[in-house]
């Protein structure tokens, strides 16, 4: 069985680096072969990890979610999981390459963390073990791929304002009026919206006129979705981590409880899960005001993430706690 | 002297500055980031160590930093319990202010074409036929529909997850019933720590229970992995009886996550240790001072009137010369001994590891051994009336959480425009969270309904 966990895990390592390159190529030069190899790579990469996860389950007899090589290997999956979920329900594949270079670094990471089998400590015996970490790590999961749209948000705002001379850019449905002139704008920007089912009026008229010039990171930028969709995914993609951190932290708390007497015990751990907790409470209410919404709301995503790494590796690794198991 | 109007109306603008700046979303935002940054603080400074541990850890001049602004507890400070306050009354404020008289759009005519998010759709049919389909649509995919009727011209509006505007009430309220929670265990609440010999009977401060541990056992089980041999604890378990004052009583096996709920109050199996008792001689006599009953780790006695002390510091369990600092790996006790360290005040002057039943020399006549040990468990205890408070918050902030952001609540506007057997039908949608959030809902709705209207008038 150890044999087949090994080799599960070394085809999804494998899926997700093809998957990643592919699906990376396919970000930059969008030819259609190379989606159609790295999706199927990721989501063969996604099957085997899930076999991986499960053949660990039978051959320990417990939850695979007990040290940090579990709950790595597990946030990958929900990881590359959720991205296979949104990709499809937004047209958001080529941003796999980034997510699943990510997800694979974390993954081959994680293997560095396998010490084998041992058995669990007594805190660790309990059936919140199956519940509290996986909520955990797929809110983790959430936040990374909240990550990345907002990466992708920032580069495409960032480039298209170089190239609208740092004028002000339409965010949200509103009519491109200072482009109504200039009907090559215009003419180019509905071809791209018919192409990508973008919205026309969410488009900078600087952007379509670069476009129409044969600016080709213009073009390709005109091809990936709207700031304004952007703003709205990363915002989807939140609205599924927050929730979940918020239950994985109660689920925690209720854990605690059982485990060693008080609900809140202030142990870096599950402290810095709430300082994440804050960040993206902060990104939620700061997205009800309009101004808010995009590049900072965005550039929110991106220190929550971070948060989140630190919260997950930083605290696991440099500061110990109770959390570190010694019960 | 300011007169009696003009001190009321100067209350009534600090009132009013005062509903302004807690109602503003941006100072909430603001609070929450002071809140974050405060706990990450605690996060990264240990907390509730001794000053002399963070004089250890960090260059002077950041320890005393630390300890000046209370960073060495500051999750009970006065400025962290203060902030959490500050940000119930902001949350309060703008629940009322905001969040409660938020609602849709009114009812009434608007220009459609004007709104972003809107759509026009040919149709055939009578007035009647086309108004009856449309409103037989809208109900078949969950709006609520309401006719008005303003200058001869009717409308219909129909409302998705209007409710759900309540959300945001319920993820505040959550918030708030934990918060009330937490306060009540501050309040009513009570807890403790106790290290138990095995055979020993203690008693609960607070309510005057009594707790006997009649033995502790623990199974540790060597294991090999990647990185070598571990002994890997596996089961906590003491047995334990614990009496009311009132004379009732119950006797259970107490194990890491089954704790045990008694009288009101939750007996945790927390940790284990060994209590070692100790001898010490000058020149063949006993040295007043050293306690007769065993000692815990971190435990100090004096050395007579030397002004220095002995401190048992660990408990070892396997002394082996060839492990590092000579600390076996195996915690079982096969060749016990303990670390003693001796203390110049509060200075350590030096450590020892004494084998159980060796004496050694402490200099000035001075011999300490430690005779035998003892097993004693650790066990927490807690009475807290607020966790029911705190769970029902939990719950309630999840539920609310979700309807925020599971249910958008929007509002249609639909006109008709036409006559005859032609029709136009102009339709608009707005959602308190911008429109941009109901782009793609809106699109399929119409593309929906267009299909729908194809399909009944062929
Ligand atoms: C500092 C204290 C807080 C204040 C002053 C505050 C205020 C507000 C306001 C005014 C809104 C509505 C914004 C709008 O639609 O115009 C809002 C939304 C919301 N609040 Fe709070 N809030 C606070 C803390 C919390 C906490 C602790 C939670 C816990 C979960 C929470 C959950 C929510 C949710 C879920 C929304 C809806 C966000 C959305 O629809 O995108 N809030 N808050």
């Amino acid at each position: 069985m150890t044999q087949a966990v090994t080799l599960f895990y070394a085809v999804a390592v494998l899926c997700y680096a093809g998957a990643g390159l592919a699906l990376l190529a396919f970000f930059l030069w969008r030819k259609s072969w190379q989606s159609t190899l790295g999706v199927p790579l990721a989501i063969a990469g996604l099957v085997s990890q899930a076999l991986a996860i499960a053949a660990e389950a039978l051959a320990t007899g417990w939850s695979p979610t007990s040290n940090l090589y579990d709950s790595l290997s597990l946030f990958v999956a929900f990881t590359v999981l959720l991205y296979v979920v949104f990709a499809r329900q937004y047209n958001l594949w080529y941003i796999g390459g980034f997510v699943l270079i990510v997800a694979d670094f974390f993954l081959a990471y994680a293997g560095t963390w396998n010490e084998g089998y041992r058995p669990l400590v007594p805190s660790l015996q309990s059936y919140w073990l199956a519940i509290h970490v996986p909520t955990v790590v797929a809110a983790y999961a959430a936040f990374t791929l909240a990550f990345c749209t907002s990466v992708l948000y920032l580069i495409k705002f960032y480039l298209e304002r170089s190239r609208s001379g740092g004028a002000p850019m339409s965010m949200g449905l509103q009519p491109a009026a200072a482009g109504a002139g200039n009907s090559t704008a215009m003419a180019m920007a509905t071809l791209v919206a018919q192409r990508t089912g973008n919205t026309v009026q969410d488009e900078t008229p600087a952007l379509a006129l670069a476009a129409a010039q044969g600016d080709t990171v213009a073009t390709w930028l005109m091809g990936i979705p709207t700031l304004a969709k952007l703003d709205v995914i990363t915002y989807r993609i939140v609205a599924v981590g927050l929730p979940l951190l918020s239950l994985g932290i109660i689920m925690g708390a209720m854990w605690a409880k059982e485990a060693w007497g008080a609900y809140w015990q202030w142990d870096p751990k599950e402290t810095a899960a709430l300082v994440c907790w804050i960040i993206y409470l902060a990104y939620m209410h700061l997205h009800t005001r309009s101004q808010w919404r995009g590049e900072r709301c965005s550039w929110i995503a991106v220190v929550g993430f971070a948060a989140v790494i630190f919260c997950y590796l930083g605290v696991n690794i440099w500061i110990s706690g109770l959390h570190s198991y010694k019960v | 002297m300011a007169t009696a109007t003009e001190q009321l109306s100067s209350a009534q603008a600090l009132y009013a500055e005062f509903i302004d700046t807690f109602g503003n979303v941006l100072f909430a935002v603001s609070l929450l980031a002071i809140w974050g940054v405060m706990t990450l603080i605690g996060v990264v400074v240990d907390q509730g160590k001794s000053p002399s541990a963070y004089f250890n850890e960090y260059p002077a001049q950041v320890a005393r930093a630390v300890l000046r602004l209370g960073f060495d507890h500051i999750y009970h400070s006065y400025e962290y319990v203060g902030l959490i306050g500050l940000i119930l009354v902001s949350l309060t404020v703008c629940t009322f202010k905001r969040v409660i008289p938020a609602r849709l759009p009114p009812l009434r005519p608007v220009l459609v074409d004007k709104i972003p998010l809107h759509a026009f759709i040919e149709t055939k049919g009578s007035e009647s036929e086309v108004r009856a389909r449309l409103e037989g649509f809208f109900a078949r995919t969950g709006w609520q529909i309401r006719r008005k009727i303003f200058n001869g011209v009717e409308w219909t509006f129909a409302d998705k997850h209007n409710w759900a505007r309540r959300g945001v009430l319920v993820a505040h309220l959550g918030f708030a019933i934990i918060a009330a929670g937490t306060t009540l265990y501050w309040w009513k609440g009570y807890s403790g720590a106790m290290a138990v010999l095995s055979g020993q009977t203690v008693r609960i401060p607070q309510n005057g229970d009594l707790l006997t541990v009649h033995s502790f056992n623990y199974t540790i089980k060597p294991t090999q992995t990647r990185g070598g041999l571990i002994y890997q604890p596996v089961d906590y378990v003491s047995d334990i009886t614990a009496v009311s004052a009132g004379g009732t009583s119950t006797r259970n096996l107490l194990r890491v996550n089954h704790p045990l709920e008694f009288n009101g109050i939750s007996y945790y199996q927390a940790s284990y240790g060994y209590g070692v008792t100790f001898r010490m001689t000058q020149a063949g006599h006993a040295v007043p001072g050293v306690p007769s009953t065993p000692m815990f780790e971190g435990d100090a006695f004096p050395v007579g009137p030397t002004g220095r002390s002995i401190q048992y510091s660990q408990f070892v369990g396997t002394i082996d010369p060839r492990a590092r600092g000579g600390i076996g790996a195996d915690p079982r006790p096969f060749n016990p001994g303990v670390v003693v360290t001796v203390l110049d005040g509060d200075q350590p002057l030096g450590e020892e590891i004494v084998p159980l039943g060796r004496a050694i020399d402490l200099g000035g006549g001075y011999r300490l051994e430690p005779v035998s040990y003892r097993l004693y468990s650790g066990i927490e205890y807690r009475h807290d009336p607020g966790v029911p408070l705190v769970g029902l918050g939990a719950l309630v902030l999840v539920t609310g959480v979700c309807i925020a952001f599971y249910f958008l609540p929007a509002r249609l506007f639909v006109r008709l425009d036409g006559e005859g057997e032609r029709w136009t039908v102009g339709l608009a949608a707005q959602t308190p969270k911008g429109y941009t959030m109901f782009e793609e809902q809106f699109a399929a709705l119409v593309a929906s309904l267009q299909r729908s209207e194809e399909a009944s008038v062929t």
